[in-house]
């Protein structure tokens, strides 16, 4: 028989075909054919492969069989990519979610971790302002207190490393167009077989491949993006009069000019992507796919842009009738990133009676306060405007990443494969940072010269990945099996040179710095088995070591075990019409953690200073050597994940969805800690010491409003409750934690033992009769006549309880209509903005400052008297609508060939929130002090395919 | 492949300790850390720490003994308080989890371990055992005494602000072992038993490289041990403070004619190297930090004064960081006589002596005495950090010494007593109006001149304490325990609490009384 695919009836090679129950079974071949024999009557064949619907079909006699496979990912049957192997959606015992392309979100998806935002129960990605920006994701919350929380990255089977230099961000530089689909392993018994890098969870990315048959798309979108909100300070006028009434003998400091000067910094910004494709066989029997993709971004903030260009090659051939795959895939990308300083903060400052620019400034033509020399003035705002346009700091980035992957079915003991897998990942960045001799930001610009600032800094890093493993596959009457056995081995390497600012004549020499590599280094087993398609059974182990740890430490075992029941499958549920699905889920599993910023401390090292750090003994200056913290025991986090889930389905799946509740437990965290005083080269050190649990529930339902011939609606929701808690920490000591503006080493947060980590601590403020704050008044907490540190609380935490996540879907006829909306709950925000400006006192500074207008609601005078106070603790619950898109399809008939699709729609549609400030959904744990403002972005775009 | 595992570090300037020791004048770099951790904060940027819990510049050790010794007396004022653990420092309302009290209880051990580090990379075996010559290995006897010395130093600071110290030396291991503590009278007697046997193997007085340790450093220290012995131990040693100041005085420092060339850019070169006992070398290009004199002289530019160029920093500095309180001024201002006084280099003008708002950097006369600019009105070689070395130890402060151990009755001749007074009074006031006579010469005066003489170098807590005024209500200074009037401390207060961080990893630490 042949294969072919539903929508352009096209063959398609690569499917397996086999018959259920037994180990007889082939693919098909470049046209899509292929031939079975030895099958009893009777029995079934499955057809299934990778983004298409598995179809069984059983056996009747019939001489041919040809079958059309529907391209669809979401439904149960389909393959699932997991570590080493993949599965089906039925088939899984753990915890593990697929989002295929045509469950991407819609819209302006720059970055590729936006095609799944608010899409999966448990995985959060927080996107910033900035083109091209980084995002901070995050599954179940992350395990770790003061270790990485970011999840592991597989791009085809190579994990990429969480260093980014120069780029946006790891993930930046691909083409989200290139994209198939994704697999986010969000339990420890899935993400086990990752061992001491599983801790945060994976995301597994598969790219897409080349097919029989030619197939060519062309996507084009073009938008802009508008500031929605300003922070609330002063106008001109306003200021006028707050200076007249509070500051009488300043009046001379006010100038003529109206400034706002957070619309002088900002700008509507342009936007476009495009991407072609073409993918069919090359020399009728070489499957392949070209794609060729630009995007070029730019930023609400003036200067600020992302460009980026993606080249990606994918051939895939099959030899022997399919028993040998190769696939072979290589993405050179160029990314070009201009970055725009941080200048909310002058913004917010500057004195808005001033003017943008001065005819006679000497600092290129913008205003800036000058003291009585003529020269600038210290520890006073700098012209935001002047130090967008007087600073240019790009980065040209350049990777290369892909694999080569061999998976041989040995044709003289037919169960077994053996796959090979070679991935490279290379990166090189070259960024240079200049501001102009005239800037008022030049180094010793103060002292009347005229330097600038110029650097130069080289960053390039690579990694490289070996995998081998062996599969075997073979069932037992209804017994089935597939064992999975291999070794993987990576090695990440990492270097940076930079010039320092050559204009400094004080400044640090060039330097070349090396990073120690980090090799990785694992063996792992696993084996799946069920019987009758109904009970489940998986288990793994990796024993993994690395590099990071010491000889007596660096391996460790991280074991998984999960299972499943399909209990719809059972006799008393099999003919539900109303049930259709039930399956029950249970899992266990160990994952680590290696991955520390203090790396190689088990090592006994010495470090030179450099030139900043000379010691002077007579009159030579000596190069100082010290030795640094040692800890030789140093090992991995361990975290024990236990998951349990239910996977259901309504009236033949048209109301279908999962209830999962896990607990993790992580074990040895990795935390700076203290040390002994003087046994040791600090007073803290990353150590083994702590313990915290993350609880939680997830939900997803999916619902299948209508479907006919006309019209068909699908909404989604899912939701995510968290529950953390610090069960342990180093010598029971409190962690102060996170910095704030205001003051040399604020801290905000804390972690104690009983409460969840990032929770505000602060001062209880007290109120007047009338319900104002009263300056600088605390509650006494421990009652002990001295307001200090002792007197502080905790208040809240930063990070949300519950999330959401709500989309829909429309087609009617060729209309298509979408929109997804995202939810928050739970948590707080220090407005740091407020706490750290709103008060008359910083009005004047040596010169006069703009202020937040919150000040007229609180009076405060003194910043130091307030800056710790729960008054700016705000509730950051937020609904947002991300996007909005209707869109209209010209179909082929019209067309004469292929399809075209025209569509609109809106980005960042509306936030609701009490949040007073400009944003509810930050990082930064909760602390609010500036951030890169979303616009609201309007989009058109076309889709062409043939 | 498991063997690639065993990675070692590739970069040049990291290295495993036995690759550095091979290095030809390794310990003169490992000797120069040892030092460095008195100006340092680490070993590449000013901004970054080698130690935790407070912010880079606080930390740094010298930065930590102004903060205790000096912000928390009457000498001087910190404008913005909501620098962490600032206003609970300056308002004698401290708490164990004060983040500068962290800095010195960390700063100052992170010293004793440097000090043993080098202490156990340099033992004979190990000398021999990497094929050292003799010739090395005598030199290496000589940078040994010095960390011996650097150690009791350390030891001292914290005998003298927590009143113990964690007992650890060579022959403990590096890594968490809960050391025991060593109290009192007990680490008394190890710093006195440390620089005696030290004594020995160190250079001359004055010989030594400059901003080395030599045996002057080491008997500085012994006299301000026996000066502070009833203190510590609860016994007097006042004969033994005349003794050794006696050798001090015999050795040869002179004090500099102009008394501001000891706080100048140039203070290694201009004639104050013959005053300054210790110095702790800074340098606007080579020893970088937000300590130290940096933070010292940006501190002392006054805003709205602006006058940082005529101190060698940007006209702004830090912006009005430091003001003196009034009951310091009153100590110039008080009498006509100190308007000549080249000590007295308060700012007055535009400002009120009192401060009735700390935030507020117009109250409160200010200060120039420590200054970036060369004694020939040159500018050290950066704006932000600062070239003047910090003047740990100063000869002025042997005679003041001398002539109190006297006076408590420690032996000596008053009369030579007051001959130091005066050659004191007279380079400060460039002739003899400002000598006194010997009945003026009272416990009380030194205390009051040993500010005058001392202010800003860290002495005045230890100073108060001695003459026991600066807990109680005997002496109320602006701010004194929180209100401006000032108010009574407790006597538990005369030693800082261990910080609650380092209680916490060394259980065989203990809590001072009080807290």
């Amino acid at each position: 028989g042949t294969v072919v695919d539903a929508t352009l009836k096209q063959p398609v090679p690569g499917v397996n075909v086999i018959v259920d129950g037994t180990t007889n079974g082939t693919t098909t071949d470049f046209d899509g054919n292929y031939t079975l024999s030895g099958v009893n009557q009777g029995s079934k064949i499955t057809f299934s492969y990778l983004g298409f619907r598995t179809q069984t079909i059983p056996f009747t006699g019939q001489g041919t069989l040809n079958v059309t496979l529907t391209e669809d990912a979401s439904e149960l049957d389909a393959v699932v990519v997991v570590g080493y192997g993949t599965t089906t959606k039925k088939d899984l015992t753990g915890s593990v979610a697929l989002i295929g392309e045509d469950d991407f979100n819609k819209g302006n998806n720059v970055t590729a971790e936006n095609l799944l935002n608010g899409r999966v129960a448990g995985l959060t990605v927080n996107t910033g302002g900035s083109p091209g920006s980084n995002s901070e994701i995050r599954i179940r919350g992350g395990a770790s207190l003061n270790a990485s929380n970011d999840p592991l990255i597989v791009i085809d089977g190579l994990p990429v490393s969480n260093v980014a230099n120069g780029t946006r961000s790891i993930i930046s530089s691909i083409n989200p167009a290139d994209i198939e689909s994704f697999s986010v392993l969000k339990d420890a018994s899935a993400a086990a077989i990752y061992g001491n890098r599983g801790a945060n969870g994976v995301i597994i990315i598969t790219t897409k491949k080349g097919k029989q048959g030619l197939k060519v798309s062309f996507d084009s979108q073009a938008s802009v993006s508008r500031l929605t909100d300003k922070i609330d300070v002063f106008n001109a006028a306003e200021f006028r009069s707050l200076v007249t009434e509070r500051f009488p003998d300043r009046v001379d400091l006010l100038g003529n000019a109206n400034t706002d000067w957070q619309d002088a910094i900002y700008r509507d910004a342009f936007s476009s992507q495009h991407n072609l494709s073409v993918s069919g066989a090359l020399a009728d029997n070489l499957p392949a796919r070209l794609s060729v993709g630009y995007a070029d971004q730019e930023g609400l903030r003036k200067t600020s842009s992302f460009e980026r260009t993606t080249t990606s090659l994918s051939l895939n051939p099959r030899f022997f009738e399919g028993n040998l795959k190769i696939d072979f895939n290589a993405n050179l990308n160029f990314e070009r990133n201009q970055f725009a300083p941080g200048i909310e903060g002058n913004a917010l400052q500057f004195n808005p009676t001033q003017p943008i620019y001065d005819p006679n400034s000497q600092y290129g033509g913008f205003y800036e306060y000058t003291g009585a020399n003529g020269l600038i003035l210290g520890n006073v705002p700098r012209n935001p405007v002047a130090q967008l346009m007087q600073t240019q700091d790009i980065a040209s980035v350049r990777r290369y990443y892909g694999n080569f992957k061999v998976d041989y079915k040995l044709p003289f003991y037919e169960p077994l494969r053996a796959v090979v897998n070679l991935g490279l990942d290379e990166s090189t960045s070259d960024r240079f940072y200049e501001v102009d001799r005239n800037s008022a930001l030049g180094t010793n610009a103060e002292e009347g010269e005229t330097l600038g600032q110029r650097s130069d800094t080289d960053f390039k890093s690579s990694n490289r990945l070996f995998d081998a493993y062996l599969v075997h596959t073979k069932a037992f009457g209804d017994f089935n099996t597939e064992v999975t056995a291999g070794y993987s081995y990576q090695i990440f390497e990492n270097e940076n040179f930079t010039t320092n600012n050559v204009r400094d004549p004080n400044s640090a020499p060039p330097e070349n710095t090396i990073s120690p590599d980090v090799v990785l280094l694992a063996y792992f087993a696993r084996g799946n088995f069920n019987y009758q398609s109904k009970y489940f059974l998986s288990a793994s182990i990796r024993r993994d070591g690395t590099s990071r740890f010491g000889p007596d430490e660096r391996f460790g075992y991280f074991p998984a075990v999960s299972g499943a029941w399909q209990i719809s499958d059972e006799d008393f549920l099999k003919d539900s019409e109303t049930l259709s699905a039930l399956k029950l889920r249970l899992g266990y599993g160990i994952t680590g953690q290696q991955d520390i910023s203090s790396q190689y401390d088990y090592l006994s090292r010495y470090g030179l200073g450099d030139s900043r750090s000379q010691y002077l003994f007579g009159d030579q200056y000596y190069t100082i050597g010290q030795p640094f913290f040692r800890n030789a025991g140093i090992k991995w986090e361990e975290i024990t994940e236990y998951n349990a889930g239910i996977d259901y389905g309504f009236f033949n799946g048209k109301l279908s969805g999962s209830l999962d509740f896990f607990r993790k437990e992580s074990n040895d965290l990795l935390s700076s800690a203290p040390v002994p005083d003087g046994v040791n080269f600090s007073n803290q050190g990353f150590q083994n010491i702590g313990k915290f649990t993350t609880q939680g529930v997830e939900f997803v339902i999916d619902y299948n409003v209508v479907s006919n011939d006309n019209f068909n609606w699908n909404v989604n929701y899912n939701t995510t409750y968290i529950d953390r808690e610090i069960n342990k920490l180093a010598f029971g000591q409190d962690i102060l934690t996170q910095g704030i503006s205001g003051g040399t080493g604020n801290t905000i947060q804390v972690q104690r033992e009983g409460f969840a980590p990032n929770s505000f601590f602060v001062y209880r403020q007290l109120y007047d009769t009338a319900g104002a704050p009263i300056e600088g008044a605390y509650v006494d907490v421990n009652n002990d006549g001295i307001l200090n540190d002792e007197d502080k609380y905790i208040a809240g935490n930063g990070r949300a309880d519950v999330t959401m996540g709500f989309q829909s879907t429309m087609n009617y006829k060729d209309w298509d209509f979408s929109f997804n909306l995202r939810a928050s709950f739970g948590n707080d925000i220090y407005n740091n903005v407020n706490s750290g400006n709103a008060q008359y006192g910083n009005v004047f500074r040596t010169v006069l400052n703009n202020v937040p207008t919150q000040v007229l609601e609180t009076n405060f005078v003194n910043t130091p008297d307030v800056i710790l106070s729960d008054y700016y603790l705000e509730d950051a619950d937020f609904l947002r609508m991300d996007n909005i898109t209707l869109g209209y399809t010209f179909d082929a008939d019209k067309m004469g060939k292929g399809t075209l699709r025209l569509w609109g729609g809106v980005q960042n549609v509306f936030v609701i929130t009490d949040y007073s400030g400009l944003d509810p959904e930050i990082t930064n744990n909760g602390v609010d002090n500036t951030i890169f403002p979303r616009g609201r972005t309007f989009l058109f775009g076309l889709n062409y395919g043939f | 492949c498991e063997s690639d595992l065993d990675v070692t570090p590739e970069d040049d300037d990291e290295l495993l300790a036995d690759g550095f020791f091979e290095n030809e004048g390794a310990y003169k770099q490992a000797l120069a850390g040892v030092y460095a951790n008195l100006s340092l904060t680490s070993i590449n940027d000013p901004g970054g720490s080698n130690i935790a819990g407070l912010d880079a510049g606080t930390g740094q050790y010298i930065r930590g003994l102004f903060n205790l010794q000096n912000l928390s007396t009457d000498e001087v004022i910190w404008t913005y308080e909501n620098d962490p653990g600032l206003r609970g420092m300056q308002r004698n309302t401290w708490s164990s989890d004060n983040p500068l009290i962290l800095g010195v209880f960390a700063r100052a051990s992170y010293e004793i371990a440097l000090a043993n580090e080098f202490l156990r990379q340099t033992t004979t075996e190990a000398l021999s055992g990497r094929g050292e010559s003799e010739e090395l290995k005598a030199t290496i006897q000589t940078y040994r005494a010095e960390a011996r010395v650097l150690r009791a130093l350390a030891n001292y600071h914290l005998l003298d602000m927590f009143g113990k110290a964690p007992s650890v030396t060579e022959n403990d291991a590096v890594g968490f072992d809960q050391v025991p503590e060593l109290v009192g009278v007990d680490l008394f007697n190890f710093i006195e038993s440390e620089l005696l046997a030290a004594l020995p193997d160190l250079i001359a007085a004055r010989q030594n490289e400059y901003a080395r340790v030599d045996q002057g450093v080491a008997n500085m220290l012994l006299a301000k041990l026996y000066l502070n012995a009833e203190v510590y131990t609860g016994t007097a040693r006042y004969a033994d403070c005349i003794t050794v100041c006696e050798t001090l005085i015999g050795s040869g420092y002179s004090l500099t004619p102009n008394y501001l060339f000891n706080f100048m850019a140039d203070n290694n070169t201009n004639g104050a190297q013959n005053e300054i006992i210790f110095p702790i070398s800074n340098d606007g290009t080579n020893t970088q930090n937000y300590g130290g004199t940096t933070i010292i002289i940006q501190g002392e530019v006054g805003v709205p004064e602006n006058n940082g160029e005529s101190l060698g920093v940007n006209a702004t500095g830090f912006g009005g960081l430091f003001r003196v309180r009034p009951e310091f001024s009153r100590l110039f201002t008080s009498n006509p006589l100190y308007r000549n006084d080249s000590r007295n280099t308060l700012i007055t003008a535009d400002r009120t002596e009192e401060i009735n708002n700390v935030g507020n950097t117009a109250e409160g006369y200010i200060i120039t005495k420590f200054s970036n600019r060369t004694s020939t009105g040159g500018f050290g070689s950066d704006r932000t950090f600062t070239d003047t070395d910090y003047p740990l130890f100063r000869y002025a402060d042997v005679l003041l010494m001398y002539a109190e151990a006297t006076l408590r009755g420690g032996g000596g001749s008053t009369a030579q007593a007051l001959g130091y007074i005066n050659e004191l009074r007279e380079r400060a006031f460039g002739n003899t109006s400002g000598n006194i006579t010997q009945s003026q010469l009272t416990l009380d005066f030194i205390l009051d001149e040993r500010s005058r003489e001392l202010y800003w170098e860290s002495h005045r807590r230890q100073d108060l304490i001695r003459f026991g005024v600066y807990s109680g209500s005997s002496y109320l200074w602006s701010y004194k325990g929180g209100p401006q009037t000032g108010t009574a401390i407790p006597q538990f207060r005369e030693l800082f609490p261990i910080p609650n961080q380092s209680l916490s990893s060394n259980a065989n630490l203990t809590q001072n009384a009080g807290y």
